[in-house]
């Protein structure tokens, strides 16, 4: 697989992620050293911004779970009262964050986000 | 007792910020390194930061490390919410990181007016800034830059020393 390809498998799933779930207000991949690689947003968020901290909450929600021994980090939330993000461990490589609204259903959610995430650590 | 020190370990990529910690710390340090996907001269960096602790003549202090990169920057303002002093380390033999070790500088200190010192590292190798140089370069008092190896406990050490000496000095003021 070129990078080109890769590229664009990831701005797929960005896609279809977001097409399943429409409330979505936005999708990024980067890697674990937080730089961008593919996003999705609807409004003019800074991807650059959102992928550094993505970054550091998994770098930081892998340390909470090392000393609370719970084992590997799969995923992690931060919740407000207007929005929330979901941050998910995509293999070594890289992290996954999905920025929703606060009135989520987060089964769905958490259906297509994992799946989103198993896609993303395979092709990384 | 005293409540202990937070104290800000800051600078750019590859200065040595998680060494001195590490060299410091005598608790196991929390670090928080990812691989790094782009080169930067080293395997992994810091996306979070590193946390160590230790006592100087019974004084407790909390060593906070920051990432390096501008990215993380809202960590440079999260870690120094409530700081007492701030390290700014460079690597003496990367002139070419001194403008951005300034920029990191002006940004921590403009938000949040700590007082600190700055440590030049990599003192062991041969084409390295002495710290007197480097003091000029930031036009700072040569008393405020010190020569140290992150990897050596006492010239670290000496860095911190100088930094709460200077803390008192405000202090009594």
């Amino acid at each position: 697989m070129t990078s080109g390809s890769k590229q664009e498998t990831l701005q797929a799933t960005l896609q279809t992620l977001r097409t399943s779930l429409p409330e979505l207000r936005g999708a990024l991949v980067a890697t674990i050293d937080g730089l961008p690689i593919a996003q999705s947003f609807s409004d003019n968020t800074d991807a650059n911004r959102v992928a550094a901290m993505a970054a550091t909450a998994l770098g930081l929600g892998k340390r909470i779970n090392d000393t609370l021994g719970a084992g590997e980090l799969t995923e992690m939330s931060v919740t407000g009262a207007d929005g929330q993000v979901f941050v998910y461990a995509t293999g070594r490589k890289g992290v996954l964050a999905v920025v929703t609204p606060a009135a989520m259903n987060l089964g769905l959610l958490n259906i297509e986000a994992r799946d989103a995430a198993q896609t993303v650590a395979l092709v990384l | 007792m005293n409540a202990p020190l937070k104290l800000v370990i800051s600078g750019p990529v590859g200065a040595g910020k998680t060494t001195f910690v590490q060299t410091l710390s005598e608790t196991e340090v929390v670090s928080t390194e990812a691989d790094a996907t782009e080169d930067i001269g080293k395997a992994t960096t810091t996306v979070a930061f590193d946390f160590g602790t230790l006592n100087i003549d019974g004084q407790e202090l909390h060593l906070y490390g920051t990432p390096g990169q501008d990215r993380f920057d809202f960590m440079w303002d999260v870690l120094c919410e409530g700081a007492l002093g701030l390290v700014l380390l460079v690597a003496g033999n990367k002139p070419q990181d001194f403008l951005h070790a300034r920029h990191i500088l002006e940004f921590i200190t403009s938000r949040n007016p700590v007082p600190f010192v700055v440590g030049v590292t990599r003192q062991d190798l041969p084409d390295v800034w002495a710290p007197q140089d480097v003091a000029a370069y930031f036009d700072l008092p040569v008393g405020q830059v010190l020569g140290l190896q992150a990897t050596e406990a006492v010239s670290a050490r000496n860095v911190l020393i100088r930094l709460l000496e200077s803390q008192l000095a405000k202090e009594t003021v």
